[in-house]
């Protein structure tokens, strides 16, 4: 600063300033544009509500859906093979079909329910417990839950696994309970591509609403943008602070939308917990994580500069002094 | 300085502006460009700005020929000259240093050169106390010196000016003349579109007459 002015006033900026210079203006620009929202409250809220509600509602359905792929997976963990004994086997026979099965490929872990303890289980659970007390024997038989490894988990295998268990002796029935998972999985599956074409759709109809916001500002500054250039601004210069704002557009819209999708599941924790309350599990609904308030946040920054960008690329070229 | 060239401007709708017209303003000179509204005034001036371009013929500015400038080149052009407007043409959100110092933010000066520029030009219109006010609560004259501030701030080598008096009385029309013709002093070159022949007969500097899109005084050069 000190220097440029020693040196007899120089009639053009040298690089170095204008480098400077070009990093004020943009400064300038984020600052400006964020004034002239301020400005202009209502349009504002309209504009950023907008843009909150569409980004919000595919942003809720697919941490819905994340929820319920959570609940799934943790279900998914248990996804086991029961053995069914014959009523009456001993705990000498069950310790050797243990250690017959423990040789067998693919089985992670075993899990040995008496008669007695299931029994106990079933009193403790069900209301039936009249039923049971006027019976003279225990009715219910040992279970072995194994639990496959998670590479031997692939349907082909598990049949094969299923049809092999089936000819051990003392082995009752066995029962694979994972045919409604994969159908759910699969549920959830078309459900998470629906919900991918939906916010592709509310994506561009972001694009839109904030194109529109820029298209109409820029209309509304035609005489500022043709003094602009009227005086040697470049169209670079003119662009500038509308880029800034549909970036703020973005910002704002994307925290609002955040903010949309907390007070959404703050609203649903409570009915969500009764439910699976009465499924006898307990599942913490799941919140945005910081990754994905960000990624939010930034898509929607993305759209709000890429809207105005398609706005400005073709309006501020045309608008020419007269 | 400026050089037209057999310049022939046409209007969608055949209506020709400017007819075959020739006109040559050395560097440091100052004229007047007068006739009656429709004669071509404001679209000779337009030429020069590049804001329109020539049907035919060639028009030179500082020796570079500007006929077909390439849209890209346009900014770096107006930025060595400054435009004076009827109307002003001042930015009513912002203050008068801030619409002053803009030709400069778009130049790329530095913050502190700016500030000195701005205070010297707004100095020179005698408007030095008003910096922080904005446009809009300062009288006709007043907004107009702001204007004739913006457009010498970055020293430009041509001044152009299209009835800058337009909308102000006698004397405030001459205050503004005198200031042109002061920027004159120190080697800027102006061309100022006016019909108040009384006032510009009395400023003793060279008078082009347009009628009709043609000169008729005669005067393509200077005598």
């Amino acid at each position: 600063m000190r220097e440029s002015r020693r040196k007899p006033s120089p009639t053009r900026p040298n690089a170095w300033t204008r480098s400077r210079a070009l990093v004020r203006d943009h400064l300038r620009s984020l600052v400006f544009s964020l004034g002239k929202l301020y400005r202009h409250p209502f349009a504002t809220t309209l504009t950023l509500l907008m843009i909150a509600v569409a980004l919000a509602l595919p942003a809720c359905m697919y941490l819905l859906l994340d929820n319920l792929q959570a609940v799934t997976e943790k279900w998914d963990d248990s996804g086991q093979i029961t053995l069914f004994l014959d009523v009456g086997t001993s705990e000498a026979q069950v310790e050797d079909l243990r250690t017959r099965l423990t040789s067998i490929e693919g089985i992670e872990h075993i899990e040995y329910m008496s008669a007695q303890q299931a029994l106990t289980e079933f009193r403790k659970l069900s209301s039936l417990e009249y039923l049971i007390e006027g019976l003279d024997e225990n009715p219910l038989p040992s279970t072995l839950t194994l639990t496959p490894a998670d590479q031997a988990k692939q349907a082909s295998h598990l049949d094969q696994l299923v049809h092999d268990l089936a000819t051990f002796p003392h082995v009752d029935q066995v029962q694979l309970d994972m045919q409604w998972l994969h159908r759910l999985q699969a549920i959830t599956a078309v459900v998470h591509r629906a919900i991918t074409l939906l916010g592709i759709t509310l994506a561009l109809s972001v694009l839109l609403v904030v194109g529109n916001s820029i298209r109409l500002d820029i209309e509304n500054r035609r005489e500022e943008i043709e003094v602009a250039k009227l005086i040697g601004a470049t169209n670079r210069f003119v662009r500038r602070p509308f880029l800034y704002g549909g970036m703020w557009y973005g910002l704002l819209g994307g925290a609002l939308a955040l903010g949309l999708v907390l007070i959404v599941l703050f609203v649903i924790e409570q009915p969500v917990q009764h439910l699976i309350g009465l499924y006898h599990s307990n599942f913490e609904l799941i919140f945005p994580d910081l990754k994905q308030s960000l990624a939010l946040i930034a898509t929607s920054i993305a759209l709000g500069l890429l809207g105005s960008w398609l706005a400005v690329g073709r309006h501020i070229v045309r608008i020419e002094p007269s | 300085m400026i050089e037209l060239q057999n310049v022939t401007k046409r209007y969608p709708g055949n209506r020709e502006a400017l007819s075959q017209l020739d006109l040559v303003l050395e560097r440091g000179e100052m004229a007047f460009l007068t006739g009656p509204s429709g004669a071509g005034k404001s679209t000779l001036l337009k030429l020069i700005a590049a804001i329109e371009r020539p049907t035919r013929g060639h028009i030179l500015i500082n020796q570079k020929n500007i006929t077909h400038i390439p849209k890209r080149s346009i900014p770096n052009l107006r930025r060595f000259m400054g435009i004076v407007f009827q109307n002003h043409h001042l930015l009513y959100d912002r203050s008068v240093f801030d619409n002053v110092s803009l030709p400069l933010q778009i130049a790329g000066y530095s913050r502190a050169e700016i500030s000195r520029r701005v205070r010297a030009a707004l100095d020179k219109v005698a408007l030095l106390h008003r910096d922080k006010a904005m446009p809009i609560t300062l009288s006709g004259g007043e907004q107009q010196r702001v204007g004739i501030a913006r457009a010498v701030v970055h020293k430009p080598a041509i001044l152009l000016a299209d009835e800058p008096t337009g909308n102000l009385d006698p004397e405030l029309s001459a205050e503004i003349m005198q200031l042109f013709s002061e920027f004159n002093q120190v080697g800027v070159t102006v061309l100022i579109a006016s019909h108040d022949l009384d006032l510009i007969s009395r400023m003793g500097k060279r008078i082009v007459r347009l009628e009709d899109g043609r000169c008729v005084n005669g005067q393509a050069r200077a005598a």
